[in-house]
């Protein structure tokens, strides 16, 4: 018995101590130029139709070609559309086709495009998260195999800005609605740089496409590696096991920075995030806060500096609008209009509005005795939102407005959030180059969180998304931002910034797109394109 | 008398799996949170999105209806398709069971093995420097938070040594010269949180192998096998272990029922493909289809571990058959 125990473990402190002597073959990777990247999140399905992580986006856009793509400011340049022309009437759009191939052979032409579209505005493929670029799209035509011609019903001013991939119709025309959403697309052939190599349980690989129609990249291949936790991706890129790290957090950057040969960035993300007050005519929220003068009252109590400072360790912009200060959509508050931290400022608004503390317990009440004091929703594992809410609340009491924290889950919240049963919670929103997606979100048939309609928004929204002038465009985006500034359903607080790392003792060629923005999650494929080893 | 038995414990095991599966279909239902809501919370997501992939996975059918269909299609062996994975339940299961298996078992039989040996020489020991040096070692190992010395363990092996890698269970990307290559990668990953989990595990073997084994000790027939005059290792490997295995079974057996669960943290400081982390994040995402599948697994599981030990302790412990 004993005996055999001693076998045992002495052969499992074999197995231990050969695989110790194997911990020096790692590093074979750089011979053949391989990049590692660590991400917070792994890709959910490789079938574009069906996919919604944000990881999963990041490798199509190296798989397959959209027509147009954008550089490294953002602006559009072509793709698998060499030009492209609109007519006089701004209804039909004419691309000329790029030679290209798919990477098992075949040969790209116009079908593929007019296939790809007519798919994503099919019923299954409209629901997917490209779906939404292609509306307004009424035929497509294919005079030839070099030329697609789209006609849309009215001028649609995010043509250019659809980034949706072109699917090989040679291999997914013979799937019917029902296959197309269980469709695993284990071996995806696009017409990308990057082809697919191999996915396991935590990592995925793409190679060089040789054969690509554009400039090749110089990376010979991408790996994606699922790490469950920042702290772990942390070590790992100190230790050289991954090249570059995607979702760090601040915590970790100062520990990075001191590191020899690590480039550890801060960059801008498109999005915001935000305090949601509940505005619905017939919501179960605190009826108090459908009064704007409130809800201007607790947006100068927010001391939005500290806030940055203390929850978001700086890593972020201070809060305005809708849209990145950087975007040139973006509108700023004027000096007279602009709400930052003024307690005073809080105390007169509400002195002025009637809602003054008549019983003496610090708390002001309205006409009818009804004390200002609202509940507050953080999502329980965003350890940053959760603080904010703390901050939030020690601005408001010095106004006389208690605000009382609590968290939960986001399934939970999500819940009170449709029967909008709550006073106010915190969370953000992700945007895209094209400003419509996030103005969407405010809008009435969007269904927005708030309960917030606005005549006035919604029609704008309706009529920016026609307007191919971009002067007038940006008026009309900006006059947007300004009503929902002057309503306030979302009291916007900080744009926050994503961490991410790369081995600048092994790489060069990579930048931060746009200026102030994100090595990787950035829209573009720049840095896949042009990172070099060293 | 014991076939009769069997088959009573055989009904029970099945009553009980089935009144747990009626069970969890409910609580993941009576949970606040919607699936839909998890899946597209995107800026671009229209309400006509929603009802499309809401009547994609049978959500806008009455729970009745889905009810039924549920128990009509695990009937024929199909788990339903994961919301989040867009793939079968049975698939993604499968993928993430032997990583689970081959930790958690590894780093159990590790623990049981260490854990009794430990206990047994603490017990044989009673009250020297030995047993409270064991004693020590167990109860700060046994309270010690599984992230935290997972971290350390990191920060040692891996950054500090350099010896072993921060996560996963295998090298991205490299092409291996053979299936002997890509076996000791695996292992090679495996090493850190086979340990660290064994370190954590040891503490309850040891201290209740020690406690048994001690009352044990005091027993009369301990005495009377001194007085008849056999050695005190004759003594203890003949008379004393045997007698103080019965506790140690009902632990094991419950232990390895519950290795199939996953360990979320450990999973989590090692990106341990698992199913734990699956758990957890199906869980988050609402994944209905995904969490029954895996409380079934855990169920059945558990309920078999039972079950085994049961039959095991009618045919060890003559007590037991009445």
């Amino acid at each position: 018995m004993k005996k055999k125990l001693l076998t045992i473990v002495l052969s499992i402190g074999m197995i231990f101590s050969m695989s110790i002597g194997l911990s020096g073959c790692g590093d074979s990777s750089e011979e053949t130029s391989q990049m590692v990247i660590g991400t917070g999140q792994f890709i959910d399905t490789l079938n574009p139709v069906t996919a919604w992580a944000m990881v999963s986006g990041e490798v199509f856009m190296l798989i397959y070609d959209p027509l147009v793509r954008k550089d490294d400011n953002l602006e559009s340049i072509p793709c698998l559309a060499e030009s492209w022309e609109v007519s006089e009437d701004n209804l039909t759009w004419t691309f000329t086709l790029a030679e290209a191939s798919w990477q098992d052979g075949e040969p790209f032409t116009s079908e593929d495009v007019k296939f790809t579209y007519e798919l994503f505005l099919s019923d299954v493929g409209s629901a997917s998260m490209y779906g939404s670029y292609l509306t307004g799209i009424e035929d497509i035509q294919c005079p030839d195999d070099r030329t697609v011609v789209i006609t849309t019903s009215e001028p649609k001013a995010n043509m250019l800005q659809n980034s949706t991939p072109i699917l090989p119709e040679h291999i997914w025309a013979d799937f019917g609605e029902d296959e197309i959403s269980t469709f695993a697309n284990e071996n995806p052939i696009g017409t990308g740089p990057y082809k697919f190599g191999e996915l396991t349980d935590t990592s995925l690989t793409l190679l060089k496409y040789e054969d690509y129609f554009g400039t090749p990249g110089n990376v010979e291949a991408y790996s994606f590696v699922e790490y469950k936790n920042s702290d772990s991706t942390a070590q790992a890129l100190k230790t050289g096991e991954i090249d570059a790290a995607m979702s760090l957090n601040v915590a970790q950057m100062d520990d990075l920075a001191a590191e020899d040969g690590i480039d550890v960035i801060s960059g801008e993300v498109l999005g915001f995030t935000q305090l949601c007050i509940n505005v619905k005519d017939d919501g179960v929220g605190n009826h108090i806060l459908k009064d704007v003068d409130v809800r201007h009252a607790i947006d100068y109590c927010i001391d939005k500096q500290n806030g940055l400072d203390m929850a978001y360790l700086g890593a972020g912009t201070i809060g305005t609008t809708l849209i990145n200060p950087s975007d040139k959509y973006h509108w700023e508050p004027t000096e007279d209009v602009l709400r930052s931290y003024d307690i005073d400022k809080a105390n007169e608004i509400l002195d002025d509005a009637g809602y003054i503390d008549n019983d003496g317990d610090g708390i002001r009440e309205d006409s009818d005795g009804n004390p200002l004091e609202f509940d507050l929703i953080s999502i329980a594992d965003n350890a940053e939102e959760v603080k904010y809410g703390q901050i939030i609340k020690a601005g408001c009491i010095d106004a006389g407005i208690e605000v009382n924290c609590t968290t939960m889950d986001s399934g939970a919240l999500y819940d009170q959030i449709i029967a909008y049963d709550y006073d106010m919670f915190i969370w953000g929103w992700g945007s895209d180059v094209d400003p419509g997606v996030i103005l969407n979100v405010l809008t009435t048939d969007y269904g927005n969180e708030p309960g917030w309609s606005n005549a006035r928004y919604d029609e704008l929204y309706l009529k920016q998304a026609v307007t191919l002038d971009e002067d007038e465009r940006i008026a009309m985006v900006q006059e947007m931002q300004q009503i929902a500034y002057e309503e306030a359903p979302y009291i916007v607080f900080v744009y926050s910034n994503t961490i991410q790392a790369i081995r600048s003792d092994k790489w060069e060629g990579y930048k931060m797109i746009p200026e102030n923005g994100s090595y990787f999650f950035n829209l573009s494929i720049e840095n896949y394109m042009n990172m070099k080893s060293k | 008398m014991r076939r009769k038995f069997i088959i009573k414990k055989t009904m029970y095991a099945i009553i009980t799996v089935f009144i747990v599966l009626i069970f969890n279909y409910i609580l993941f239902r009576i949970l606040p949170g919607d699936p839909l809501s998890m899946i597209m919370r995107n800026p671009r997501a229209t309400p006509e999105m929603v009802d499309t992939v809401s009547a994609l996975y049978g959500l806008d059918k009455p729970w009745y209806t889905q009810f039924i269909m549920y128990f009509q299609n695990m009937l024929h062996g199909d788990l339903g398709m994961s919301f989040v994975y867009k793939s079968s339940v049975t698939g993604v299961i499968a993928t993430k069971i032997l990583p689970t298996l081959w930790m958690l078992g590894m780093a159990e039989i590790i623990a049981i093995i260490v854990g009794i040996f430990l206990g047994i020489v603490a017990a044989a020991n009673r009250g020297t420097k030995i047993d409270v040096g064991t004693l020590g070692f167990s109860l700060v190992t046994y309270s010690m938070p599984t992230f935290w010395l997972g971290i350390i363990m990191v920060s040692v092996f891996c950054v500090g040594l350099r010896i072993f890698p921060v996560g996963g269970m295998q090298s991205p990307g490299m092409s291996f010269a053979g299936e002997g290559a890509q076996l000791l990668d695996i292992l090679h990953h495996s090493v850190l949180p086979i340990i660290t989990m064994s370190i954590l595990l040891i503490g309850e073997y040891a201290l209740t192998m020690r406690n048994t084994l001690m009352d044990v000790l005091e027993e009369d027939y301990i005495l009377t096998a001194k007085a008849k005059g056999f050695s005190r290792k004759y003594i203890l490997r003949k008379h004393a272990v045997p007698n103080a295995m019965l506790p140690m079974i009902t632990i094991i057996a419950i232990n390895l029922g519950l290795v199939i669960g996953g360990a979320i943290q450990i999973e989590t400081v090692f990106s341990w493909p698992g199913l734990g982390s699956l758990m957890y994040e199906s869980l988050s995402a609402r994944d209905y289809p995904l969490l029954q599948g895996l409380f079934l697994l855990i169920t059945i599981s558990v309920v078999l571990a039972n079950y085994l030990t049961d039959i095991t302790y009618s045919y060890i412990d003559p007590r037991v058959k009445d």
